[in-house]
């Protein structure tokens, strides 16, 4: 037993410099595989819906805007989604439709700026990467 | 004369609302009552309108502490309902982020011990050690707190060489701390007179209670989920059970620093031996009909989920028996002759999470007004009980 036996370490501690950094001045680098905000890619996106199917949040919508022309509109709740990538993984096209961005400063003041929108012509697979996943149940 | 001291819902001493009810005499606790519900979020209903998938991201956020313990106690239950065998590597990195949760909740535990005990510089230093595993934690999954790394058949991350080395090193670092905190520990005088002989829990009621974790371990049992029915890859790895036989809020310090020490030990044969191939299997979308129960030896205790389901894509019942939930009767017992001013390290000496473990029944006799916690077990004796005199019912149809 010992009194103060923690003091020497204290004593150190005065020498050091602080464990924490000076943040908006100056920024951690985010981890490779962190995630971010959830953005789609039109261009390749075959409509299966699995995402919206997946999503624990519900916070993606997938509309019909124009049947005979396929034409959908996918909104992305931003202010409902709880970052979990999930999105991503059930895509099934290569390369992804859905991917996820490394933004980690995206509070607003009001919820309904963070929704995003995407209106777009649904992609045909090409025949060499159709192989794997057909076209899971496109939308009717 | 004895008088009855309310403890919340709010208070500063808790983080979370539970109440406590204390009837003191003088400074001694002659009797605390608990009450439960200030926090029932309806989660196990929730889990039954939401797919296996989506119900893995509901469960993480069971606990904002030990979010892995929920997701990986779920995802092994259904692995098993589904008969879904994860490939090797995948299930030693889901259980090398069990560990790095483990030591990042004890450091935590730490932090709060030495805060209730006065004794604020151990606080702020085991919460900057913390960061370092929470970094590794980030580093691996991508977010610091709900890694969100299990999937049904594996993990979603992989793991390459660069951070392998990056965990060995920080958990180096992590020892060398946590054995200086098990050195503070024995030779600081004033920090081992506050905790020892405070929240006293004899080995022959620790097991009448049904106390779990830590708090079992502390008073002699030695009873972990890990070596008694070892999951996946428990079985292959080379650890001891940290026991303490002093019954007391030290002895829980002890636990979990010796603990620390044996999950870096984990960590490290893990990821050495970490096997090559695959992180995941594809799984199904529907599980058979059945159930299981699913065992896990999280932070705070042993966790159990008990699944059952139907033959479609969503869980037909879902129950979550958090481990601070087993330990409440306990807690009882521990805070009975006991000061007031010992209620708050007491009650931090649990460890306890409020919002895990809301789900209790709370029964109202309409005759006496008078209120009482009932346990599941009880509840299903009932159950048991008035089916066994209810009338046969004739015409009742299987729905499925």
């Amino acid at each position: 037993m010992r009194i103060a036996a923690f003091l020497p370490e204290l004593l150190r501690h005065l020498f050091k410099k602080p464990a924490t950094v000076d943040y908006p001045f100056q920024k951690l680098a985010v981890p490779k595989d962190f995630r971010g905000t959830p953005y789609l890619r039109p261009e390749l996106c075959i409509v299966c819906k699995a995402c919206e199917r997946d999503c624990p949040a519900e916070a993606i919508e997938i509309t019909d805007v124009d049947p005979a022309e396929k034409r959908f509109k996918m909104i992305i709740h931003n202010d409902r989604c709880i970052h979990c990538a999930q999105c991503v993984d059930s895509c099934p096209t290569t390369p992804k439709a859905m991917q996820i961005d490394s933004l980690y400063e995206i509070a607003t003041d009001d919820r309904h700026k963070l929704k995003a929108e995407w209106v777009f012509a649904r992609a045909v697979m090409k025949p060499k990467a159709s192989a794997p996943a057909a076209p899971a149940a496109p939308a009717a | 004369m004895s008088f009855q001291i309310p403890i919340g819902p709010q208070h500063p001493a808790l983080k979370e609302p539970i109440s406590l009810r204390m009837t003191v005499e003088g400074e001694v606790i002659t009797d605390a009552d608990i009450r439960l519900g200030y926090n029932h979020r309806g989660l196990e209903k929730l889990a039954e309108e939401r797919t296996w998938i989506q119900n893995i991201y509901l469960t993480e956020r069971i606990c904002g502490i030990c979010s892995h313990s929920h997701a990986t106690c779920y995802v092994q239950g259904v692995e098993k309902l589904m008969e879904l065998t994860p490939p090797r590597r995948g299930l030693y990195i889901r259980y090398l982020v069990s560990e790095l949760e483990r030591v990042h909740s004890h450091l935590l535990w730490l932090g709060v011990a030495g805060h209730e005990a006065g004794f604020d510089s151990f606080f702020m230093y085991t919460w900057r050690d913390r960061e370092i595993v929470m970094d590794l934690l980030e580093m691996i999954s991508g977010n610091r707190v709900h890694y969100a790394i299990n999937t049904l058949g594996g993990v979603r991350r992989d793991l390459d060489e660069g951070q392998k080395s990056k965990i060995l090193e920080g958990v180096a670092t992590l020892r060398k701390r946590s054995e200086y905190y098990f050195r503070i520990g024995a030779t600081e005088p004033s920090f081992v007179a506050r905790i020892a002989g405070v929240g006293m829990l004899s080995k022959e009621r620790a097991i009448a209670l049904c106390a779990v974790g830590p708090v079992l371990r502390a008073s002699g049992v030695a009873r972990d989920v890990r070596k008694e029915d070892p999951c996946a890859v428990y079985d292959e790895l080379d650890f001891n059970i940290g026991t303490a036989d002093s019954c007391d809020v030290l002895g829980r310090v002890v636990v979990r620093v010796k603990e620390l020490l044996e999950s870096y030990k984990m960590i490290e044969q893990m990821v050495k031996g970490l096997p090559d191939g695959d992180i995941v299997a594809k799984a199904p979308r529907k599980a058979k009909p059945g159930e299981t129960v699913s065992r896990y030896e999280a932070p705070r205790g042993e966790n159990i989920h008990y699944i059952q389901a139907n033959g479609s894509d969503k869980p037909e019942r879902l129950k979550v028996r958090a481990p601070t939930l087993a330990n409440y009767p306990a807690t009882v017992e521990m805070l009975r002759k006991g000061f007031i001013a010992d209620i708050p390290l007491i009650f931090a000496a649990i460890d306890p999470c409020i919002c895990c473990a809301e789900r209790t029944v709370t029964l109202v006799s309409a005759r006496s007004g008078e209120e009482s916690v009932v346990r599941m077990s009880d509840l299903r004796r009932r159950a048991l009980a008035r089916s066994g005199n209810a009338p046969v019912k004739g015409n009742a149809v299987w729905p499925f």
